[in-house]
């Protein structure tokens, strides 16, 4: 499809729609007074970032960051934001908190980073790259995982063990009283 | 029809370009947030700006390397953890003292 000129694919359409609802709704993300809502826009712009994972063929990646993301750790977060409701009622000024500094300071950061990406120069072969490329589907991962990576896989496991009894004791109830 | 190429024409300029904006959104909002609950959130963005680095890092190179997608995997992993036991930690704050406002909590400061 040529536009103007340019030559532009499906991929790159989708790329642009994909980011831009993941930039907005990230930006709802921080905005929004309401927490609730927050949570929710947070889970959006997650689920248009598997997207993303899917047109940099991680397929594997899409689908974790759906469930894992999407489905577990953004239900966990208004889970919690039902057990403290009383941040559901203020405004925009109690919420965010000198928003001028902090847009200035994260604008800046994002200068130094666009600079260092712009400025860079960076692998061009893949990109053009037209043939499927192996060792980057879901068989791929699994062997990684179990083969060079499987001290750190069975890490993990025993942190998210730790993690989840961790938790528990945390957030349960004190039942005898003392602090 | 080239399904399977990377990102088919997509510079990998663009996907650290928005991985760059999604940290600094993360960023402010790390800086604006009162409740611990928002300042979790801002957090879980900027582990995913940090994701898509490294997504776009191991697919776009030469000889593309899994270890990208395996370390997100396992930031996607340590996000779980740690949006758990910060959500536990919040619970019981706002069961101690009604409120979440991340600048009011001083039970434990000297």
């Amino acid at each position: 499809m040529q536009i103007l000129g340019f030559y532009i694919t499906g991929y790159q359409v989708a790329f642009v729609i994909l980011a831009g609802i993941t930039l907005a709704s990230a930006a709802m993300v921080v905005l929004l007074p309401n927490i609730l809502r927050a949570a929710m826009f947070l889970g959006l712009s997650l689920f248009c970032t598997a997207g993303l994972y899917a047109l940099m063929n991680a397929p594997f990646m899409a689908a974790v960051q759906v469930m894992i993301y999407v489905g577990a750790i953004t239900t966990m977060i208004i889970l919690a934001i039902f057990l403290s409701n009383r941040v559901m009622r203020i405004g925009f000024a109690q919420a965010i908190y000198n928003p001028l500094l902090a847009a200035g300071a994260a604008g800046l950061m994002f200068l130094f980073l666009f600079l260092t990406v712009v400025n860079s120069v960076w692998v061009k072969s893949a990109v053009a790259a037209g043939p499927a490329r192996v060792g980057q589907d879901v068989p791929a991962v699994a062997q990684a995982l179990l083969q060079p990576y499987v001290f750190p896989f069975e890490l993990a496991s025993v942190i998210l063990l730790a993690v989840l009894v961790g938790a528990v004791v945390i957030a349960k109830e004190d039942v005898d009283g003392d602090s | 029809m080239a399904i399977h190429s990377v990102g088919y024409a997509i510079p990998v300029t663009w996907f650290l370009t928005v991985g760059a904006m999604l940290f600094c959104i993360g960023l402010f909002g790390m800086m604006v947030r009162r409740s611990a609950i928002g300042m979790l959130l801002s957090i879980e963005l900027l582990l995913n700006a940090a994701n898509i680095n490294l997504v776009a890092f191991g697919s776009y190179l030469k000889i593309p390397v899994i270890a990208g997608q395996i370390f997100t995997v396992f930031v996607i992993t340590l996000a779980a953890a740690e949006a758990a036991v910060g959500l536990a930690i919040v619970i019981n704050i706002y069961r101690n003292e009604q409120h979440i406002d991340a600048d009011k909590i001083s039970a434990m400061k000297l």
